[in-house]
């Protein structure tokens, strides 16, 4: 036990006690404090295991940069969040956190064997050692590695938290409400412009929280912000990522630092877009590195400043400070006013500022200079010190409970490099400073490189006595890289720090290098034996801080994942146990079972009603494309394969549009309704992707053309209705429109009512039987839906789905876009000649279908596929051989594409494209199958009613 | 007949589009590919390579790459860009037609 | 012939009420997409004036483009088409429903998914955008006021996000 509460002191709430636990063990905090603060204040040094040797670790730092305080916090069931920094864990009644990466115990950690064996676990050991044999990488070597070496565990429930989203815009957006960020705030407070100013912590103020001479500055500045009605300021809040164009992404912390959390959203993300960005994101300060310097207990200088001033809590009742800056001094005064034992400074430097040496004089702490800390004792906690001089002469025992750091500053630039803003190296501070900008972007304050912490000494490691590759003196403390680590990285001869940072995995993951980059680099740098700026600096990624899966989906959960389009009629097959399936966005009805019908069965009934009276099937979700203008026809021959300008007004075209590669990308059956107005459709996923191709061409090659599309899927409910009886029961419902075959006859339309509603009236089919497809305006689907089921039930009418529609079109030998093609198929490959228009001199794709690869022999072709067995249904997507015996790999002469029970024939039917398949018809091939081997003759690809008898009717 | 993947993204750019006379986020837009590659008026005249290269070849460079956008979500036009492929920063947006800038 | 068919909206036509924000079900308008290079032609047709700066609304009729023209209309209304001239007049009256989303928080419910600058879009404007993925006609009829145009399929999804957005305001 070395930390401990002081009687006064701080910015925390001493008439607020607040209880919380920490591996099920219960203390009191007070309301203001971190988990940190007030964990230390119970004199609990040990706050969690390292990542790959298990060492026991303390705090490092006081704020989200901290490495090592890791911890799990549950909020109740399935609200577990792992990896959070204790020091950013706000403490609130009945708070409930764990250590991590330790079993059976925090203390007795069995995994810490891995630090006795830490001279068998170099940097790259993984990669050495576990490759052979390689078939033990994944059933063996990755599992238990990940097993030892994990930080937090992933939460096993689903998340049962809600989260928010906003874009917001602002003129200004300063990241960082520390002293700079308050005054770049203050400055536009008078102005017009509209400022956000955002903070990680709960309470404005940053560095200025730990300085109570700036706390009256600070009062009154946040009180002038708070009147200000063009200041928006968001606590809580971490800039995580800054993305082009002054797009920021950050995360706003609601309820997490709340005892009983309210019904809002737990995060609300917030995206936003700024005039002008000032980043105030301070610096941090750098640990040194020496043997022993994770030990628990040894911290940095500021952190400790950070508990006293602003938790009034000590890190310990005889502290000692390593200092190689001034800051650490002032550090270590501020502890000692307080009335914190103060062991002695160590400086490594041999001289520093009088004022300093005379102010340590009249407080009476013993000052070292010329020293280095070259070993820390105790392993749970510090318990002393060796130093020795810088010439390794003269090594004494020096007790202590705690050992400050104080090794410079490295300002924060991770924001500014996210923005792609230029670095530029400062060798009186030994770190990067910000230089040329890539956006509206300035950076203000500490992280700037400007600050009045005074000066010190730039280095690499502290100089030791001892055997450099027998000691582990820590650089990166969360991934446990070492300096011998970096050493021997250049030693097996990584001289870009790029490499290096990948091989010691130095500066990766959630801590993105806040404290160990610069360090790395400079070791690094020394042991290649060249200037820091010739080995370059790795790239800060986003995110700043770790941030929660959720937050980044913000409300793109559950329901409002992604939009499910449903038609008007959905809701009825809804009623009516439909089994749905996706196709694009749309939810489309794929049978309807009755009496625990399984799908097979319900298809099977489907197809018979449509073959034999009348189906029903809701085929609203077809792309429609209005196209209107004295151009119209042109524009749709120059953008189809078949001629368009001779159709007449009232008849319909099946219409097969390729892309300028000549292959096909999508089909549909159009209606000229008048000289100048065509009534596309399309599939139901080729909707969006047709009108955009066709207003590619329309705007940018034809701009001449007078003719303009509009998309009209939505305006019109479609229902089709299929089979022998079709007519029969439209023809009382319709007015204006004569039914009969001579009248209305196959791939016509014709405008009227029906049941008093405007109807385009459609006569085409997608089954092979007379049919229609009504169109109505979308509001009046669900109506017309529900009549003719009503007025159909005399025929027996029959919903059908989108399964029975994919058997009832493949026994027609109708291709679907995208099944039965690829985005390799011309219409010639798909048995579609008839499609072209070989006379037209041009339209979109015709060039290609003369390219000399395209009519050379061979292709794969589409045909039927007709099993020897009728009852074995192939599998789509198996794949076809001609000879059977051949050893493996086979030579695959194509797949198939379409494979289903034919309940009209009896048996099973396929479509394929096979390699010249067209030439092979009445060959047999063979589709080899884990089990079996199938074998199936080429057909033509029209099984029923080939001659369309049925059709015109 | 696909299942479509969740069409999720966070844009990020800014883009000026000529004909609203407004920056607006990229989200409203569409990438159109490379920009001035004219469809050649009689295709039919165009030997196999000629056709390829029209078909298949682009420039990629890195740096200065006129290309084309479409404000989908917006006024629905197709326009031009010159925007620098190493940095994303735009360079000047303009209308279809007019000249390369 | 029986009883007329009656219509079906994609969402309730009940009003949702939540902390300074309202959001409501338009009745049902007439709705037509005007298309022509030459606004004059249009406006002969038409007997009416149209916007001619993208964006702006005038006499119903919304300016989405250089020429494109969303007309909003009471119900019923019917447009001569306009046969042989060069103009296209589409009717697109069920295509979208309109919701409508009023009150002083208005705004700060729809930037939750759309990315405008809703401060500089102010009342009298009219634009095609997004909100999250989801593609909407937005129309800004008041200070605290707007319409909503949103194709019929998406109007639950974009209902259930703007009722979500509405819920969460502090």
């Amino acid at each position: 036990m070395s930390g401990f509460r002081l009687d006064q002191g701080g910015r925390i709430d001493r008439s607020q006690p607040v209880s919380f636990s920490f591996d099920g063990v219960t203390y009191q905090g007070y309301a203001g404090d971190t988990l940190a603060s007030a964990l230390l204040a119970n004199g609990v040094m040990l706050l969690g295991r390292s990542f790959k040797y298990h060492r026991p670790r303390g705090l490092l730092g006081a704020g989200s940069e901290e490495p090592n305080a890791l911890v799990s916090v549950t909020r109740g069931p399935g609200r577990f969040t792992p990896n959070l920094r204790a020091t950013s864990v706000e403490l609130h009644e009945g708070l409930s956190a764990t250590s991590q990466n330790r079993w059976p115990s925090l203390k007795t950690d069995f995994g810490a064997i891995n630090d006795r064996l830490g001279m068998f676990l170099p940097a790259g050991f993984y990669n050495k050692t576990f490759m052979w044999p390689r078939s033990f990488w994944d059933r063996l070597y990755e599992p238990a590695i990940r097993r030892m070496a994990g930080l937090g565990e992933a939460p096993t429930e689903i998340d049962p938290d809600h989260y928010g989203a906003t874009y917001a815009h602002c003129d200004l957006l300063i990241v960082g409400a520390g002293p700079a960020g308050i005054d770049a705030a203050l400055e536009a407070s008078g102005t017009s412009k509209r400022v956000v100013l955002l903070d990680e912590q709960d309470e404005a103020g940053g560095g200025a929280l730990s300085d109570p001479a700036l706390w009256k500055w600070l009062e009154e500045s946040l009180k002038d912000l708070a009147a200000a009605p063009n200041i928006t300021i968001l606590r809580r809040t971490t800039a995580f990522g800054y993305y082009h164009d002054n797009f920021v992404g950050a995360v706003e912390r609601l309820t997490d630092h709340l005892p009983h959390p309210a019904d809002g959203a737990r995060e609300k993300l917030w995206r936003i877009r700024a005039d002008e960005v000032v980043l105030a994101q301070g610096a941090i300060e750098r640990p040194l590195v020496f043997a022993g310097n994770d030990v628990p207990g040894v911290m940095l200088a500021s952190a400790a400043r950070t508990l006293l001033q602003r938790y009034g809590v000590a890190v310990g009742r005889s502290v000692a400070l390593m200092a190689a800056h001034d800051s650490g001094w002032r550090d270590i005064f501020a502890l000692a006013r307080a009335g914190v034992g103060v062991a002695a400074i160590i400086d490594l430097r041999e001289s520093v500022d009088a004022a300093l040496l005379g102010e340590a004089q009249v407080l009476g702490i013993a000052v070292e200079l010329g020293h280095s800390v070259i070993d820390v004792h105790g392993r749970l906690a510090v318990k002393g010190v060796t130093i020795a001089r810088n010439d390794g002469a003269g090594a004494a025992l020096l007790a202590c409970d705690a050992l400050l750091m104080a090794g410079g500053w490295t300002p924060s630039v991770h924001l500014w490099s996210h923005s792609k803003g230029s670095l530029a190296w400062r060798d009186d501070l030994g770190a990067y400073v910000p230089d040329q900008p890539n956006e509206a972007v300035r950076c203000v304050g500490a992280c700037s490189g400007k600050w009045s912490f005074g000066s010190g000494l730039v280095t690499d490691s502290l100089p030791t006595p001892r055997d450099q590759s027998r000691i582990k003196a820590f650089v990166d403390f969360q991934n446990d890289v070492t300096a011998k680590d970096i050493r021997l990285a250049v030693r097996e001869g990584f001289k870009s720090i790029e490499h290096i940072k990948r091989y010691t995995t130095t500066g990766m993951a959630t801590d993105q290098g806040k404290t160990s980059n610069l360090n790395g680099l400079q070791i690094a740098a020394q042991a290649l034996g060249r200037p820091v700026v010739d080995i370059g600096l790795t790239s800060f990624r986003p995110p700043y801080t770790p941030q929660s899966f959720g937050a980044l989906a913000g409300h793109a959960q559950g329901a409002l994942f992604q939009p499910t389009r449903k038609t008007g009629i959905d809701s009825w097959a809804e009623e009516n146990g439909a089994v749905f399936e996706l196709v694009a966005q749309w939810r489309r009805a794929r049978y309807f079972p009755q009496g625990g019908e399984g799908m097979l069965a319900a298809v099977n009934r489907e197809c018979r009603a449509v073959r034999s009276s009348v189906g029903i099937f809701d085929a609203s979700t077809l792309g429609k494309i209005e196209v209107v203008g004295p151009d119209a026809a042109e524009f749709l021959n120059r953008m189809y394969t078949n001629p368009w300008k001779a159709l007449e007004p009232g008849r319909c075209r099946y219409g097969l549009l390729l892309k300028e590669d000549g292959f096909i990308t999508d089909d549909g059956v159009s209606a000229r309704l008048a000289a100048d107005r065509f009534h596309l459709t399309t599939t139901t996923g080729g909707a969006a992707r047709v009108l955009n191709t066709m207003e590619d061409y329309l705007q940018t090659e034809w701009p001449d053309l007078d003719v303009w599309l509009t998309s009209t899927t939505e305006q019109w409910a479609v229902i089709a209705l299929q089979g022998p009886m079709a007519r029969k029961l439209l023809a009382p419902l319709v007015e204006g429109i004569d039914l009969s075959a001579d009248a209305f006859p196959h791939m016509a339309i014709r405008e009227g009512t029906i049941c008093g509603v405007p109807t385009r009236l459609f006569r085409v089919s997608f089954t092979g039987e007379l049919g229609f497809e009504i169109n109505v305006p979308a509001a009046y689907g669900r109506a017309l839906w529900e009549r003719l089921i009503a007025d159909g039930a005399a025929y027996g009418i029959t919903p059908y789905g989108t399964e029975a529609m994919h058997v009832l079109r493949a026994e027609k030998g109708f291709i679907i876009v995208g099944q039965d093609t690829d985005g390799t198929v011309t219409p010639y490959d798909a048995g579609l000649d008839w499609a072209v228009g070989k006379k037209k001199p041009d339209f979109v794709g015709k060039r290609s279908l003369s390219r000399s690869d395209i009519v050379a022999p061979g292709r794969k072709q589409l045909v039927g596929l007709l099993t020897d067995d009728p009852t074995v249904v192939l599998e789509e997507g198996a794949q076809i051989v001609a000879d059977p015996a051949q050893a493996v790999p086979m030579t695959m002469i194509g797949h198939v594409t379409s494979a289903y029970w034919s309940e009209a024939l009896g048996r099973s039917i396929a479509l394929a494209l096979v390699a010249g398949g067209q030439q092979r018809i009445g060959e047999v091939l063979y589709v080899p199958m884990p089990d079996r081997v199938i074998s199936a003759r080429i057909s033509g690809t029209v099984f029923y009613d080939p001659e369309g008898a049925r059709l015109h009717v | 007949m696909r299942r479509q993947p969740p069409q999720w993204r966070i844009e990020m750019l800014l883009i000026h589009c000529p004909y609203c006379d407004e920056a607006r986020a990229e989200i409203e837009f569409a990438y159109a590919g490379e920009a001035h590659i004219v469809r050649p008026p009689d295709p039919s005249l165009m030997s196999d390579e000629e056709w390829q290269r029209y078909l298949f070849i682009r420039s990629n460079p890195r740096g200065r790459h006129h290309e084309r956008w479409r404000h989908i979500h917006g006024c629905g036009r197709f326009f031009n860009a010159v925007r620098d492929t190493a940095t994303d920063k735009f360079e000047a947006t303009y209308k279809a037609g007019e000249p390369r800038r | 012939m029986s009883e007329a068919l009656v219509r079906t909206d994609p969402v309730s036509g009940l009003d949702f009420v939540s902390e300074g924000v309202r959001l409501s079900l338009a009745g049902p308008m007439a709705r037509f997409s005007l298309r022509a290079r030459q606004p004059e032609v249009l406006e002969q047709l038409l007997g009416f004036k149209l916007p001619r700066q993208i964006g702006a609304i005038q006499a119903g009729a919304a300016c989405l483009g250089p020429d494109e023209w969303l007309l909003r209309a009471p119900a019923g209304t019917k447009l001569s088409l306009g046969s042989g001239l060069p103009v296209a007049i589409t009717e697109v009256s069920e295509r979208s429903v309109c919701l409508i989303v009023e009150g002083p928080r208005a705004a700060e419910v729809l930037a939750a998914g759309c990315p405008l600058d809703l401060d500089r879009f102010t009342a009298g404007r009219a634009t095609r955008t997004v909100f999250e993925t989801v593609e909407i006609v937005l129309l800004r009829t008041g200070d605290n006021r707007f319409e909503v145009e949103v194709w019929r399929s998406f109007a639950p999804w974009f209902r259930t996000a703007l009722e979500t957005a509405a819920g969460q305001l502090r």
